[in-house]
C-alpha cells in the first residue's frame, strides 16, 4: 500500500530542494475542511511535527492560500498573517494544494533570509503542489477502496456461513427422513421429499457458486497467490471426484506431466478450476463412458486437457457457455443439478491467473476443454 | 449401547444427526456450545464425539478438539484423549480440498460434510467406535 505519509514527506522535501529553501511544511485539510494538520516537514525540528491541528480561520495565511492564492511574505515578523512559524525564519512562500478546484491543504516553504521568494518561485512550486495534491487525493481514494474491499471480503465470509447453514441443516434433516430413519415413508412421500432434496441441492450449489464468484472478484481474498504445482492440484481433484465417477461407472484416467509444471495462482483457485471442469465431465458423461485429464508442456506453456465421451455441447450453445447462469439445452434436459455458474467461475479464475480456456465439442461424442497457463520458472 | 456426544449449536442440526443415530441404537447426548461440550465430555464419558466447528466463535470446535487432545499428561481432559472425534464441517468442500484429519493442525479422526448424508455419517461413526474399542 502506498502510504500517505511517504508522499507528503517527499512533497515537503521536494519543495525545499526545488526552491533551495531552508525548510518546508505540508498542512492537510481535514474532511470537514475546517482544520489543518501538519502532514510532513522538511528541514524543521521534529517538534514541529507534533503541532496541534489548527482551525483554518486561525491562520489567515493558510485561509488565503486555500482560497487558491499563492502568498509570498518577505518578512514574517512584520506580517500578522503568519502564525506558528518556527523561530528564525523570515521569508515564507505558501501555495495551495489544489485538486480539481478543491483545496486539500497548503505547502509552506521557509527561508531564514528576508525577501527570499518571488513570482518565479511560485511558478516553480505550483506544478509540484498540483502533483502533490493529486497524489494525496489518489492515495486517500486507494485507502478507502482497500477498506471497502476488506469489508466486502468480510461480508462474503459472513454471508457464506449465514446463507449456507440453513440450507445445509434443512438438507440434512430431509435426508434423514428421506432415507427412512424417521419411520417408513409412502412412495408419494419419498417422491415429494426427493423433489425437496433436489431443490435444496440446487440452492446449496447456487450459494457456493455465487460466493465463489464474489470471492473471485474480491482482491482481499486473492492475496495468497503463488506458484502452484499443476500435477498436485489435479491429483487432489482426482481424489475428490474419482469415487463419484467410479460410482457412475466411468473410466477416469489422469496423465500427469513428466516434469513438474508450476503455474501462478492460489491452490484453492487452481483446484477449483479443475474440480468444476472434471465434475462437469463426470456429470455429463453417461455410464460406461470415459474422462481423461492430461497435463503437458506445449510451446513453453502448461496445458491441461479435460476430455470426456459425454453428451457434448450443441454448436449454438458454445458462444454462451461461459455466461453467468447459462446452461446448454441438453444439459438442462438432464436430471443433473447445475447452476450455470461453474464455467463462469472457471473462466474468471483461468483469466485471473493469466491463462486461457478453449472448448471443442461434438454432440453425442464428447467435449474437450483445454486450459493453457503461462509457466512459472523458479 | 454406545453413547455419542453431539456438540452443535444448531438444534435442527442436532435433530438431523439424532434421527439416524437413534434409529441405529446409539444413545445421543447433545451440547450447544464448546464450553458445555467439554463439561458433558466429563459427565457422559461418550464413546464418540461429533463436533461442529463454528459455534459461539468461528473456531469453537477447533478449541474443543485441541483441549481434548492436549498431549500434556496433566491436562484435565487426559482421561478423554482416546475418545474419537468426528468433525462436522462445510469448510472441507467450500474453501479447501486439503482440509482433513491432521494431527499437527486439527486433532480429529475424521470429518463429515454438511449437509450430512445419514448413511455416510453412520458408516463413519461405526468405523470410529469399532476402531477405538479394538484399541482399548
Amino acid at each position: 500500500m502506498v502510504e500517505l505519509e511517504q508522499i507528503l514527506a517527499r512533497l515537503a522535501e521536494g519543495a525545499r530542494q526545488v526552491l533551495q529553501a531552508d525548510a518546508a511544511m505540508v498542512r492537510l485539510l481535514d474532511e470537514e475542511d475546517a482544520r489543518l494538520t501538519v502532514g510532513a516537514v522538511s528541514g524543521l525540528p521534529a517538534a514541529s511535527w507534533r503541532q496541534e491541528p489548527i482551525a483554518v480561520e486561525d491562520s489567515s495565511l493558510d485561509e488565503e492560500a486555500l482560497a487558491g492564492q499563492p502568498i509570498i511574505i518577505a518578512d514574517a515578523g512584520a506580517d500578522c498573517r503568519v502564525v506558528g512559524l518556527p523561530e528564525g525564519y523570515r521569508s515564507v512562500l505558501c501555495v495551495p494544494l489544489m485538486h480539481e478546484n478543491h483545496p486539500v491543504g497548503t505547502l509552506h516553504v521557509y527561508a531564514t533570509a528576508p525577501a527570499r521568494f518571488g513570482e518565479e518561485d511560485v511558478a516553480l512550486l505550483m506544478p509540484l503542489a498540483n502533483l502533490g495534491a493529486a497524489a494525496v487525493v489518489a492515495t486517500r481514494a486507494l485507502t478507502a477502496l482497500e477498506a471497502m474491499e476488506a469489508s466486502k471480503a468480510q461480508f462474503i465470509r459472513v454471508a457464506t456461513h449465514e446463507l449456507r447453514s440453513p440450507v445445509t441443516v434443512a438438507q440434512s434433516l430431509v435426508r434423514s427422513v428421506l432415507k427412512g430413519y424417521a419411520g417408513e415413508l409412502t412412495e408419494k412421500q419419498t417422491e415429494l421429499l426427493g423433489r425437496i432434496s433436489r431443490r435444496l441441492d440446487f440452492l446449496e450449489n447456487l450459494i457456493n457458486d455465487l460466493l465463489a464468484l464474489a470471492a473471485g472478484k474480491t482482491p482481499e481474498l486473492a492475496r495468497e497467490e503463488g506458484p502452484v504445482v499443476l500435477n498436485a492440484s489435479i491429483g487432489r481433484v482426482m481424489l475428490l471426484l474419482q469415487p463419484r465417477a467410479e460410482e457412475k461407472g466411468l473410466d477416469v484416467t489422469f496423465h500427469p506431466s513428466h516434469e513438474r509444471l508450476l503455474v501462478w495462482g492460489t491452490e484453492d483457485g487452481i483446484d477449483r478450476i479443475f474440480v468444476n471442469l472434471v465434475s462437469n465431465a463426470v456429470k455429463y458423461t453417461p455410464s460406461g463412458g470415459s474422462v481423461t485429464i492430461s497435463v503437458r508442456r506445449v510451446d513453453g506453456q502448461a496445458q491441461v486437457e479435460v476430455s470426456d465421451t459425454g453428451i457434448g455441447i450443441p454448436e449454438e450453445a458454445l458462444p454462451h457457455l461461459f455466461e453467468e447462469f447459462y446452461r446448454a439445452p441438453n444439459a438442462k434436459a438432464m436430471e443433473e443439478v447445475g447452476t450455470g455458474l461453474g464455467l463462469t467461475i472457471v473462466k474468471d479464475l483461468v483469466e485471473r491467473y493469466g491463462g486461457c480456456i478453449e472448448v471443442e465439442s461434438t454432440v453425442g461424442q464428447g467435449t474437450t476443454f483445454t486450459v493453457t497457463f503461462p509457466l512459472v520458472d523458479l | 449401547m454406545p453413547k455419542i456426544l453431539v456438540i452443535e449449536d444448531d438444534p435442527d442440526m442436532v435433530m438431523a444427526l439424532r434421527i439416524p443415530l437413534e434409529a441405529n441404537g446409539y444413545e445421543v447426548v447433545s451440547a450447544s456450545s464448546g464450553k458445555e461440550g467439554l463439561q458433558k465430555v466429563k459427565e457422559v464419558e461418550p464413546d464418540l464425539i461429533i463436533l461442529d466447528v463454528m459455534m459461539e466463535t468461528t473456531t469453537a470446535g477447533f478449541q474443543v478438539s485441541l483441549q481434548l487432545r492436549n498431549p500434556d499428561p496433566r491436562s484435565e481432559y487426559a482421561a478423554y484423549r482416546h475418545i474419537p472425534i468426528l468433525i462436522l464441517t462445510a469448510i472441507h468442500t467450500t474453501t479447501s480440498l486439503r482440509f482433513g484429519p491432521d494431527e499437527a493442525y486439527l486433532p480429529v479422526d475424521d470429518f463429515v460434510d454438511k449437509p450430512v448424508d445419514p448413511d455416510v455419517l453412520l458408516e463413519k461413526v461405526r468405523t470410529l467406535i469399532e476402531r477405538s474399542q479394538k484399541a482399548s
